[in-house]
């Protein structure tokens, strides 16, 4: 069949470098053959539909025996799994988009965007508060960032939270767009996220909140239908007309001339939430990476297989030809060079702190081109059956384009990159 | 009740085998191989932990092979199971019927059951898929002179202790009552008796603080008062390993009478 016994199989080294402890193996090998079992069999439909699958989502919490990788990097006593590890959130984003990217990204929105966030940001209290819910499965939410006219732009946003002494809180007003588990149903919100908000009149006077479903003014504005990709994970558009959100009367110092309270739903410090955001943007483009190579690693399956069991031009399969060994040699070694560049970084990211934007942005820019470049090389070597639903590599490429934008744009990442490679511009690479 | 499932760490059922002519008559590609637990290993440990869900149980995994297995065994904790016992063979020593054979896996096995002591129960995959013996099970009922019931697809336990086991035969379904004994109840497990579940993170995490005990295949063999050359020589050897022959193209025919004629042709019809 063309190759040689040993040339296919990847060294120990890279098996070492993407699964660093026999922990890491175990994770990913569970993670993979639920993926199989569960996940496979239904994407294709809630692609179709564009419905977000409940049930097997709440399959990744912990309760009734299910998986228990909501809460992966969340500490074991507030109900995760205490793996606070980027190698561990790549294998699971990896082999989960390896099959269904929709859901995954769903599942990034509810275990990273919110609760890793608020592992690391959050009061004891509201752990063991808010945790203990969204590991288990019973509640699935999301974190509120973006606006219709604030995207990469964050500092942007206009969303306001005003302090009411009276109440001991804040009333929150505004839109937030774009929210992935904004709604589960397409009525109703989705159970608990973590809000933006503006606390005072500098660029940087950003409060971090928790906003439950079901308080007063919350709602969903509409479910955003008709998606390029992603169809399977539910998009909403979610307003704030004056939500009241306690705020507890535990100071804890000042910031920016205001006083600073620690409290039920108030995450962090007032006016600090920017370095929330900045501890927790490394990961989700970490996260996002990690989907990339999931599905650039199907898409190379699917090319793969399907050219070798393809004859044409009485030759026995499509590996005779010179455009297709292209497309399948380009595809692999940018796959590769992708996969190392997001575990040799994950490997060694400390998720409690910030500083290491460089490499998250350069590693999701890079992986998120590549999938949708790899991706339409399949959809290429695969002809007509690459253009259809049924085998799969279409789904992918129109997945792929989403992580050219959500969780920061190509052009961010570069914006990011030339500042940091500025700064750094004393020294020469290593 | 107590449980003692032997498992073994098989080349991955989705794995092509790739013959390895450069290592022998009998070589395999077998490193940088992805190895995982026998699919029916799997079956027996899942329907052990149903069991112990059911009625209160120890299970006990036990392995045999190089020191991978301890990842196998750790599968096996992840899914319930109690404890593990490895028993290490040196690196080289293959499990693929070209080393270790049932015979001798099986006189290891009996000497793990004594050595257990109180063991209700024996629990093995039907067979290993890459071995493809079916021998192993009832060479260690024969050996233990212990009731035996194979390719079980249901197992359902007795509040006597006696074990009831359907079997699916050729002619239907065979419904198999092992009466309690002296000595533990063998049963091999068959594919469509259950299907196994996946280790959770939780579990896996939790897996982690049971105990595996692992101990030379020397040292066992010491230990339970055997004879290494009845364990590890071969009874049996395996002259060559070689790739089944590829399929070759069929003949297209345009009807059924040149189909008739092609055949008479080839001898195969009269």
């Amino acid at each position: 069949d063309g190759h040689g016994a040993s040339s296919s199989s990847p060294s120990s080294s890279f098996s070492r470098l993407f699964n660093p402890t026999a922990d890491h193996l175990a994770l990913r090998e569970t993670v993979r053959s639920f993926v199989e079992r569960e996940v496979e069999p239904q994407a294709l439909s809630h692609n179709r539909a564009e419905t977000f699958n409940v049930p097997l989502f709440r399959k990744f919490g912990s309760g009734n025996g299910g998986l228990g990788i909501l809460g992966l990097t969340v500490p074991e006593e507030y109900g995760g799994t205490g793996l606070r590890d980027a190698s561990a959130v790549s294998i699971v984003h990896e082999e989960l988009s390896y099959s269904d990217p929709a859901l995954c990204l769903s599942y990034l929105a509810h275990s990273i965007l919110l609760a890793n966030n608020l592992a690391v940001n959050g009061s004891r209290e509201q752990l063991a508060t808010f945790l203990p819910g969204v590991c288990d499965g019973s509640k699935i939410g999301g974190m509120c960032m973006s606006e219709p006219n604030a995207g990469t732009d964050v500092l942007g946003m206009r969303t306001r939270a005003v302090y009411d002494p009276a109440r001991d809180g804040y009333v929150l007003n505004g839109t937030k767009m774009w929210i992935t588990n904004g709604t589960i149903t397409g009525n109703e919100t989705g159970d608990i996220f973590l809000v933006y908000a503006r606390t005072g009149d500098d660029r940087g006077d950003i409060t971090q909140f928790v906003v439950e479903g079901g308080m007063g003014g919350f709602a969903a504005g509409q479910k955003i239908g008709d998606k390029l990709g992603m169809r399977a994970s539910p998009t909403a558009e979610l307003v704030f007309e004056d939500v009241f959100v306690p705020a507890g009367t535990h100071v804890v110092g000042e910031v920016n001339g205001a006083t600073s309270r620690a409290g039920t739903h108030v995450v962090g410090e007032v006016n600090g939430a920017t370095s929330c955001m900045m501890r927790n943007l490394e990961i989700e483009r970490v996260a996002l990476a990690a989907m990339a190579v999931g599905i650039a690693r199907r898409a190379l399956d699917e090319m793969i297989a399907y050219a070798a069991s393809r004859p044409a031009f009485g030759r026995p399969n499509l590996f005779n030809f010179g455009q297709i060994q292209r497309h399948i040699g380009e595809s692999y070694s940018e796959y590769m060079a992708g996969k190392c560049y997001l575990y040799g970084f994950a490997n060694g990211l400390d998720l409690s702190r910030s500083g290491n934007g460089l490499d998250a942005d350069g590693v999701k820019l890079y992986c998120a081109r590549m999938a949708k470049d790899v991706s339409d090389r399949a959809i290429q070597v695969m002809g007509g059956y690459g253009y259809v639903g049924e085998y799969t590599v279409e789904r992918l490429w129109r997945d792929s384009k989403l992580l050219e934008i959500g969780g920061g744009t190509n052009e961010s990442h570069h914006k990011n990159m030339s500042r940091d490679l500025l700064r750094l511009s004393g020294n020469k690479l290593e | 009740m107590k449980i003692l499932v032997p498992i073994k760490r098989v080349i991955d059922y989705a794995i092509k085998i790739r013959v390895d002519p450069t290592k022998g008559a009998q070589g395999v590609q077998l490193s940088n191989v992805k190895m995982s637990m026998n699919p029916f290993c799997e079956i027996a440990i899942e329907e052990a932990i149903r069991l112990k869900e059911k009625t209160t149980a120890e299970v006990v995994a036990v392995s045999i092979g190089p020191k991978q297995c301890t990842e196998t065994l750790r599968t096996a904790l992840a899914m319930g199971a109690d404890r593990g016992i490895h028993i290490e063979t040196k690196a080289d020593v293959r499990g693929d019927y070209i080393d270790m054979q049932p015979w001798g896996i099986a006189t290891l096995l009996k000497g793990v059951v004594e050595r257990e002591g109180g063991v209700d129960l024996v629990l093995l995959g039907k067979q290993s898929i890459d071995s493809d013996c079916g021998q192993t099970g009832t060479l260690l009922a024969g050996l233990l002179n212990a009731p035996q019931a194979t390719f079980a697809s249901k197992v359902d336990r007795g509040d006597d202790g006696s074990f009831t086991v359907e079997r699916e035969t050729d002619s239907g379904t065979e419904v198999i009552k092992l009466k309690p004994s002296a000595m533990p109840a063998i049963i091999t497990c068959d594919l469509r008796l259950n299907t196994p579940r996946y280790p959770t993170m939780p579990n896996i995490m939790k897996a982690k603080k049971k105990p595996v005990q692992t101990i030379s295949l020397e040292d066992m063999v010491k230990e339970l008062g055997l004879n290494l050359d009845e364990v590890l020589t071969p009874k049996n050897e395996v002259i060559e390993v070689y790739e089944p022959p590829p399929r070759k193209e069929g003949e297209m025919v345009g009807d059924v009478m040149e189909l008739l004629a092609k055949l008479k042709e080839k001898g195969l019809v009269a």
